[in-house]
């Protein structure tokens, strides 16, 4: 549970500078994970570091009646001259782990599973790694809110999936405050969700709810919600369409980095993110398609000798994919 | 495998006292390695960059002048003496105005703040310093330098002010440095005129008559000189030197700096 009362922010206090938050009341239930969805700059990113305790507020207060972890991104945290190693020592140490430091190496270690670039000094490691690591650590220690922000935009597939089983194991024990452009990631671990728009915060029991509104107070652009499919026929149907979605977000940026910059509307990267959700839809599709195409195999192979039909549209769509 | 990652710490409910040993310990540690550990002989440069200042200034004295004593001191101690008084001072001054903007990426665990940054630098400078001094002596009396303090519990003790007067002026400085950053590059200016009026390398008793009261402002001199009173036996100096003014000087930044962390806490995260 935490709650917000009357949270004013606003960053160089000078006289007339206006409120990144105003007047923010909310009660976060414990065990709902939110979605916090807003534009840039309308403080997505200052509520989560103020929940974290990160950043005091002007006026107000946040009652913090749980665990809550540090903000698990990509920027600070982490000494760049010391090796993954002795970071992950460090924070051990601040969080009180005194006796069960090595078994909090040996856990991170596992589950970053960066080789042997965690004797390496942080600043030698790429941007995924150091989200493997930032993951990693963040894991090891039993709070009940993790506030993550951007921390699953980087990582590769087989990353990704590994930290939401890792989250999804914890569901029910820990819920998840989470700053996140990519719309399929919100979906995929949030029940409820808050709106940031002009310093005022609306919460939505919906994370849906809450992605609709935020489109439509943006520029009117409603996301298609996912099909459910059936069988190969609907599946082939979804994925072509999800395809033509692809296209469409690709030639909006295409269009978008045409014009001079800064005049476009909507902003590039809120493109870019179309572009990465739209991407991640396609391959949804191509998924359910491989997987109907498998079970028809099965029945087929349980028939007969012959081979099933090669399906070609997959490689054409992997190879679409590939080249954003 | 995600299986393998089960949590192993519970973030327990701490008090505030225990959090606080925790954060200066992890600190200590960190400090310490990055320190000792980081640049490429960062062990031979702490101690042969005070010995070669040292050897600087003893060749540069026997060339200009005459006579190898210093008011009853055998120069080369006298020296040592107050380059290991007054590097002490400083250093902690210097290390403590980076220690905020250093640490900067840490203030994202809220058990950190920014005190706890300066303090820990300063506990580490004063103990490596200590050590140094400790070694010089050992060094010093093999070579035969009667490097030995006459009265070594007045030396501790003298030490020890000077160790709280540059943490003090370290707690004070960091958080001005870091507000305002125009305050540092003042006080790395300043560092060669006070180490000037310091009595450090100018012994206080060749200073005009007229101009000692106001040498004696600085606190610096009050703790040099009384360390070397309890250093050498049979070493004078002005009359005036009191400890009770350079407690006064710490215990006075002590406290400011102190308030200065607290009042501007949360700006000096936010920078």
């Amino acid at each position: 549970m935490i709650d917000i009362r009357h949270l004013y922010k606003r960053y160089h206090n000078h006289h007339g500078s206006q409120w990144v938050l105003e007047d923010i009341n909310l009660s976060i239930p414990a065990g709902v994970s939110v979605g916090l969805l807003g534009r840039n700059g309308a403080g997505k990113s200052t509520l989560l570091r103020l929940i974290g305790g990160m950043d005091t507020p002007d006026r107000g207060e946040i009652v913090r009646a749980s665990r809550v972890s540090w903000p698990i991104g990509l920027a600070g945290g982490f000494q760049g001259s010391m090796t993954g190693r002795q970071n992950v020592k460090f924070v051990a140490r601040i969080h009180g782990a005194d006796d069960e430091i090595e078994e909090i190496i040996a856990a991170v270690e596992s589950f970053a599973d960066i080789g042997r670039a965690f004797d390496e000094p942080i600043k030698t490691y790429s941007s995924g790694m150091r989200s493997r690591l930032a993951f990693g650590l963040s894991l090891a220690f039993d709070f009940d809110v993790y506030l993550s922000d951007e921390a699953t935009a980087v990582g590769d597939r087989h990353f990704k999936q590994k930290a939401s089983e890792a989250f999804k194991a914890r569901i029910g024990r820990a819920s998840l405050i989470m700053v996140s452009h990519g719309e399929g990631v919100l979906r995929e671990f949030c029940q409820a969700g808050i709106l940031l728009d002009r310093g005022r915060a609306f919460w939505f029991d919906e994370i849906e709810d809450a992605i609709e509104a935020y489109h439509s107070a943006g520029d009117g652009y409603v996301p298609p919600r996912l099909a459910t499919v059936r069988n190969l026929e609907e599946a082939k149907q979804a994925l072509a369409e999800a395809n033509a979605r692809f296209d469409a977000a690709r030639e909006a940026l295409d269009a978008a980095g045409d014009s001079a910059a800064g005049t476009a509307d909507p902003p590039e990267e809120t493109l870019r993110w179309r572009l990465d959700d739209a991407r991640e839809r396609v391959h949804e599709a191509r998924r359910q398609v491989q997987q109907f195409t498998a079970r028809k195999g099965r029945k087929r192979a349980a028939r007969g000798p012959d081979r099933p039909p090669k399906n070609t549209s997959h490689d054409k769509t992997s190879a679409k994919a590939k080249r954003s | 495998m995600a299986d393998s990652l089960l949590p192993v710490a519970g973030a327990r409910r701490r008090g505030a006292w225990r959090v606080a040993r925790s954060v200066w310990f992890a600190m200590f540690m960190r400090e310490a390695i990055s320190r000792t550990m980081a640049d490429r002989m960062g062990w031979f440069w702490m101690i042969f960059e005070p010995l070669a200042i040292i050897g600087v200034m003893v060749s540069i004295r026997g060339l200009f002048m005459s006579g190898s004593e210093i008011s009853g001191a055998d120069h080369v101690p006298w020296m040592i003496v107050g380059l290991m008084g007054f590097g002490l001072f400083r250093e902690n001054m210097m290390r403590a105005l980076g220690a905020i903007d250093a640490n900067k990426g840490l203030f994202a665990y809220r058990q950190v703040k920014p005190v706890d940054t300066v303090l820990v630098r300063c506990f580490l400078e004063g103990m490596l310093k200590s050590f140094l001094f400790l070694m010089f002596m050992l060094i010093g009396n093999l070579l035969q330098f009667e490097l030995m303090p006459d009265h070594p519990l007045g030396v501790l003790l003298d030490w020890l002010s000077l160790w709280a007067l540059g943490w003090g002026a370290g707690l004070t400085v960091s958080v001005l440095g870091d507000l305002v950053p125009e305050f540092g590059r003042v006080v790395r200016i300043l560092n060669l005129p006070l180490l000037l009026l310091s009595g450090v390398i100018l012994p206080v008793m060749y200073v005009p008559y007229p101009y000692r009261d106001y040498l004696l402002w600085n606190p610096l001199v009050h703790g040099l000189e009384s360390m070397r009173v309890a250093f050498f036996p049979g070493y004078h100096t002005l009359d005036d030197i009191d400890m009770t003014y350079l407690w006064f000087w710490a215990l006075s930044l002590l406290a400011l700096g102190l308030l200065l962390h607290i009042r501007f806490a949360a700006k000096l995260k936010a920078h």
